[in-house]
């Protein structure tokens, strides 16, 4: 850690903690529902369960994307952030404004449209915060003593999503207009500009764990970058085939569906290649895991599965099935959650001071949630592919599916037990943590890793 | 070798052209959506019922257009499919429309209410929906030798209401039981009498009294009543 501010990011990644935790509460909710024991129907109902579910993936994304900028833009712009201040209170603004969104769903208050369930009035609240919090950022680029690839790609990819969240607002009578617009933010925030500030940590990871050139990573950075857009823009499309559009959405989101791998491939084969080639051996490996890791899950979950079911004649059998929740759990794990949980693997050590990375509980946090996502993947599958045939090819009644394919459910809560499992060592192993204290290291010692920085006599390590 | 500044160019020009691509077509959507969905058929009942839709979060557990949670019915043919009928028994009582099965909540809509959602939900019925939802391509593979009374040859309010709980030559739910040969079991008399008052003849039965009319019991009895193992041999 280089500067005293960047120490805010930390109250992001603990929130962080608490609301994964919260959404998998939720997750199991609806496992046991759909397995047939919808015991709390009562009080939270399916569709609450849901919407707090995704709502609380949206957030503790966005807060972990909004830590890792206040961690990253610092480092890379050579200066201290324009207010830390700014960031604490906008912080607790963003909680405050998600937890009473979560609340109002217990009590059917929210606007019942797919991810963006949060009703309005707390809709503007969101964009408020957004954009002080764009704008702390915003200032700390400028005052900065240095522009790189890495953080302005980043400082894109989050203004854009601010921005991105207003189409979301347009109202519209028409239930064809309004998902059309829904898709503007959702599609072409998970797909567009998430993945540039996807890209940015990523890039930013590799520069620090790898010690490849700069210069040759932010290069690569563009190149994937201009992928994801090429690709992800037009492959809106693949959202807008069976919902009142015209036909030639088909062929256009068809066509830039099958590109959309592409993007996610170049992002594994980047950081792939990216940590061979590094010659620094950084003692964060845990932090690389993730950071590879990441690219891969990213390119299995949101590139591959993603484009087996966008195909047109595909699609036309699987949209509205479970195979959609497939994708999205591998997709949503692989790209995003893997990225913040990658970028607070390797900030942690140092803005804590403590050097617990190569701690057996940090190893078993990685592959027993990585496992158990990919066990839950194949639950969704064989449930969705079964649903498909019963429902959509045999023509058997929704609810008698329903029943057929219970038992996968409970599938799905073994795996997902692994998987709350090993997220659960990830936690524990935030709290061993502690809160942050570690030294800001003086000018000079700028990429060196916190064993350097020991031998250097900069960083007390607390082994 | 790609320099820098040439993979930043690409970046630039690709997204600008995307971009600008898609504003495009989407300025074309605009113009042809109202054609393709009917919008002249959005009436103030409609927008009420899309209200209604929205704000008590249908798409929570349905799914409309294929959007939604997968966890309770696709709505988008529902009208054809069901009937008015049946989705104003449904809403006005989940419960009692699938006892013992997946639960939905009670919303206590009140009749105008579930006039908008239904008016709602024949607008979207009426859809261009590009070929979906898709018509189940393996229906005739799967349907057991021997089946009795094809599909056209049914009363229209058995193929909407009565196949929700029960199956015909292997097809409906399984709520109830299956209503093969029920000819055989049961006679005219204790039909009719069943069909208006379930719960009066056998207190306790998960049948719900169903909104009928007295010509439609007329024709369902009729219908049932030849449901007989020697019709069809």
């Amino acid at each position: 850690m280089k500067y005293e501010s960047q120490r805010v990011a930390w109250w992001f990644f603990a929130t962080c903690m608490l609301l994964l935790s919260l959404q998998i509460v939720y997750g199991f909710i609806m496992g046991f529902a759909h397995a047939g024991y919808d015991n709390l129907h009562a009080i939270i109902p399916f569709h609450a369960a849901r919407a707090t579910h995704t709502n609380l993936l949206v957030m503790w994304l966005l807060c972990g994307f909004m830590g890792a900028a206040y961690y990253i833009i610092p480092e890379e712009s050579e200066s201290e952030l324009y207010s830390p201040k700014l960031a604490l209170v906008q912080l607790g603004a963003l909680v405050v404004t998600g937890v009473t969104a979560i609340i109002g769903f217990h009590f059917n208050w929210w606007e019942g449209r797919k991810f963006l369930e949060i009703p309005r009035p707390l809709d503007f609240l969101v964009v408020i915060d957004v954009l002080a919090f764009i704008f702390n950022i915003g200032m700390t680029v400028k005052n900065g003593r240095r522009f790189t690839t890495t953080s302005l790609v980043l400082f894109f990819g989050l203004f854009a999503a601010a921005l991105l969240y207003l189409p979301g607002m347009i109202p519209t009578i028409n239930q064809t207009n309004d998902s059309y617009w829904r898709w503007w933010v959702v599609h072409l925030w998970v797909e567009g500009v998430w993945e540039l500030i996807m890209g940015g940590i990523l890039s930013f990871l590799l520069i620090k764990l790898t010690g490849v050139d700069r210069e040759v990573i932010e290069k690569w950075l563009y190149v994937i970058v201009g992928l994801t857009f090429l690709s992800g823009i037009l492959g809106t499309g693949h959202h807008y085939y069976f919902i009142g559009t015209p036909n030639y959405w088909k062929w256009i989101g068809g066509v830039f569906s099958a590109l959309e791998p592409l993007a996610f491939l170049g992002m594994a084969i980047y950081a792939v290649t990216m940590a061979r080639k590094g010659g620094r051996n950084h003692p964060n490996r845990n932090a690389l895991l993730w950071t590879v890791g990441c690219s891969i899950m990213s390119f299995v979950g949101a590139g591959f599965l993603g484009f087996a079911h966008t195909i047109p004649q595909v699609n036309l059998y699987t949209h509205g099935t479970l195979i959609t929740a497939m994708h999205g759990h591998l997709a949503f794990w692989g790209a995003y959650a893997m990225i913040v949980l990658a970028i607070i693997t390797y900030a942690l050590p140092n803005l804590t001071g403590r050097r617990r990375h190569d701690a057996p509980s940090a190893q078993i946090a990685f592959w027993t949630s990585n496992i158990g996502m990919l066990a839950m993947t194949a639950a969704f599958a064989v449930a969705g592919i079964t649903q498909v045939y019963l429902e959509r090819r045999v023509g058997m009644d929704f609810i008698v599916v329903q029943r057929e394919i219970q038992v996968h459910f409970v599938g799905l809560i073994l795996a997902a037990s692994l998987f709350t499992f090993g997220i659960g060592a990830f936690i524990w192993n935030f709290i061993k943590y502690g809160r942050p204290v570690g030294e800001v290291l003086p000018a000079g010692a700028s990429d060196e890793t916190p064993e350097e920085a020991i031998t250097a006599g900069h960083l007390e390590g607390i082994a | 070798m790609l320099s820098k500044k040439a993979a930043r160019a690409f970046f630039l020009v690709g997204t600008a052209v995307c971009s600008l691509a898609m504003v495009g077509l989407t300025i074309d959507s605009f113009r042809r959506i109202p054609a393709q969905t009917h919008a002249d058929r959005i009436t103030p009942a409609v927008a009420r019922g899309k209200d209604l839709w929205d704000h008590n979060n249908c798409m929570g557990c349905h799914t409309l257009l294929g959007e939604g949670a997968y966890y309770a019915p696709e709505l988008t043919r529902v009208y054809r499919r069901r009937g008015p009928e049946f989705i104003r028994a449904m809403l006005r009582d989940p419960a009692a429309m699938y006892p013992g099965q997946r639960q939905m909540q009670n919303y206590h809509f009140n009749p105008a209410q579930i006039d908008d959602l239904v008016a709602f939900l024949q607008w979207i019925d009426g859809m261009d929906l590009n070929g979906f939802p898709p018509e189940p391509t393996l229906n005739q593979v799967a349907l057991p030798s021997g089946a009795i009374a094809p599909t056209e040859d049914r009363p229209q309010v058995f193929n909407q209401l009565c196949v929700a709980c029960h199956t015909l030559g292997g097809r409906g739910g399984s709520v109830g039981p299956a209503l093969d040969h029920v000819g055989d079991r049961l006679n005219a008399d204790y039909l009719t009498r069943w069909l208006h008052d379930p719960q009066a003849i056998k207190p306790g039965t998960l049948m719900p009294r169903l909104p009928l009319t007295e010509p439609q019991i007329r024709e369902l009895v009729a219908f049932l009543s030849q449901l007989r193992t020697e019709v069809r041999p």
